[in-house]
């Protein structure tokens, strides 16, 4: 029998991740490829729901990878890669929306404004400017009522629900990829359905 | 549990769906009361929209966006892991006419490495004598390049002049060497980003 020391695309399908890890840690670059292809959907499904910016999503989801690929020698075993993988996702995702809300220009306008004028034709109303990027993502792929619920959910809660149900996370799971007590992920996931109930409330009505 | 409506805690397990015993007064008071079963039906709905949701697909191109950013590292022993299987033979009469060979080779090198053992005595006197000869060798070659590099009298001053000053000599052409060599990299250097 010949000697292979790589198994084929089709059998790295088939692998576990941690399998599939061990031969990226040895630089096999068909297993950086197939973790790429077993991830590159939750990660941006992810990361999409929270910034709700496709490009912006896409950018952010293309740094988890590098970070985790480009540090797969960190990966330790006793975890597991979708964990650790979740994490940094959510840890991108977050530091975005920190900076975005940092750099978001005050609703009062611009405070370059020298006159009044000028100031009221850069400032903005912020319930028109919600509805506008809501209406935006009904339009677009997250057309569902669900999908408008969700985006207007606390982040925290958005990355909790979306690990519980999109991804199928065990409560434990979420807390540790969260950073979180169990209790709270508990918690903010049990608030979120509420929440999203209530959002969807007058359509099981009609 | 018949005196009060389910808690939002027991509606949590029944849509996590969990199970055992504890479960089962729960489901029971579910079966006979018309308030908390629409509840959970409510709840339940909004379950499957979640559950139901897709994952969404980033551009087609992101594996190799991605792919062109990574470093892909193959450690040292890898490496030499691969070398080695690179070299053992692909068909079986090959592999077992190659692992007679190793065998054949390693006992005639075991053979000869007791022999050696055994007359230690005319080793250390032959590794004396090559080394000697070595050192003879040497000498006359450093010999020759500084004479033909400096002339004949820095060869002599260096002769007379003692260990010190040989010393001074070798760090001083080491540190020419040096820095001669950071100069070469820095101009490669700026000529490649002049280049990009």
């Amino acid at each position: 029998m010949p000697a292979s020391p790589l198994p084929s695309s089709l059998d790295l399908e088939n692998l576990p991740d941690a399998d599939v890890v061990a031969l990226a840690q040895q630089g096999r670059e068909p297993a950086f490829r197939e973790l790429v292809r077993r991830y590159e959907r939750p990660v941006f499904s992810l990361i999409y729901r929270m910034v709700r910016d496709r490009e912006l999503a896409e950018d952010l989801a293309q740094d988890t990878f590098i970070k985790v690929l480009n540090h797969i020698e960190r990966y330790r075993p006793e975890f597991k890669f979708s964990s650790w993988l979740f994490k940094i996702a959510n840890n991108v995702a977050i530091d975005q929306m920190r900076r975005r809300t940092v750099s978001t220009v005050s609703m009062d306008g611009s405070p370059h404004a020298v006159s009044a004028a000028e100031a009221e034709a850069s400032s903005f109303d912020v319930a028109a400017r919600q509805e506008t990027a809501l209406d935006e993502i009904e339009s677009r792929e997250l057309g569902s009522a669900i999908e408008v619920a969700i985006a207007r959910l606390r982040p925290e809660y958005r990355a909790c629900i979306m690990l519980r149900h999109v991804e199928g996370r065990s409560y434990e799971e979420i807390a540790a990829t969260l950073d979180l007590p169990l209790g709270t992920v508990k918690t903010y996931i049990h608030r979120a359905r509420n929440e999203l109930r209530a959002a969807l409330e007058p359509l099981r009505k009609d | 549990m018949d005196h009060r409506h389910l808690l939002p805690s027991e509606f949590d397990l029944l849509l996590d769906g969990d199970v055992g015993f504890g479960l089962t007064p729960v489901k029971a008071h579910i079966r006979q009361c018309e308030h908390c079963r629409a509840e959970l039906e409510a709840q339940q709905q909004v379950v499957a929209l979640l559950d139901d949701l897709p994952d969404l697909a980033p551009a087609p191109q992101f594996a190799d966006r991605v792919m062109a950013q990574v470093h892909v590292f193959v450690p040292w022993h890898v490496t030499a892991r691969d070398s080695l299987r690179q070299l053992v033979p692909r068909s079986q009469p090959a592999r077992v006419f190659a692992g007679v060979g190793a065998l054949l080779a390693a006992f005639v090198v075991s053979l000869g490495a007791m022999a050696l053992l055994v007359r230690v005595d005319v080793v250390l006197f032959t590794l004396g004598l090559a080394l000697e000869r070595g050192q003879g060798a040497a000498v006359a070659l450093v010999g020759d390049a500084v004479s033909s590099l400096f002339g004949e009298p820095a060869l002599r001053a260096l002769a007379t002049g003692g260990p010190t000053r040989v010393l001074l000599a070798s760090l001083v052409f080491l540190f020419s060497l040096g820095a001669a060599a950071l100069l070469l990299r820095r101009l490669a250097v700026l000529s490649s980003r002049r280049q990009s």
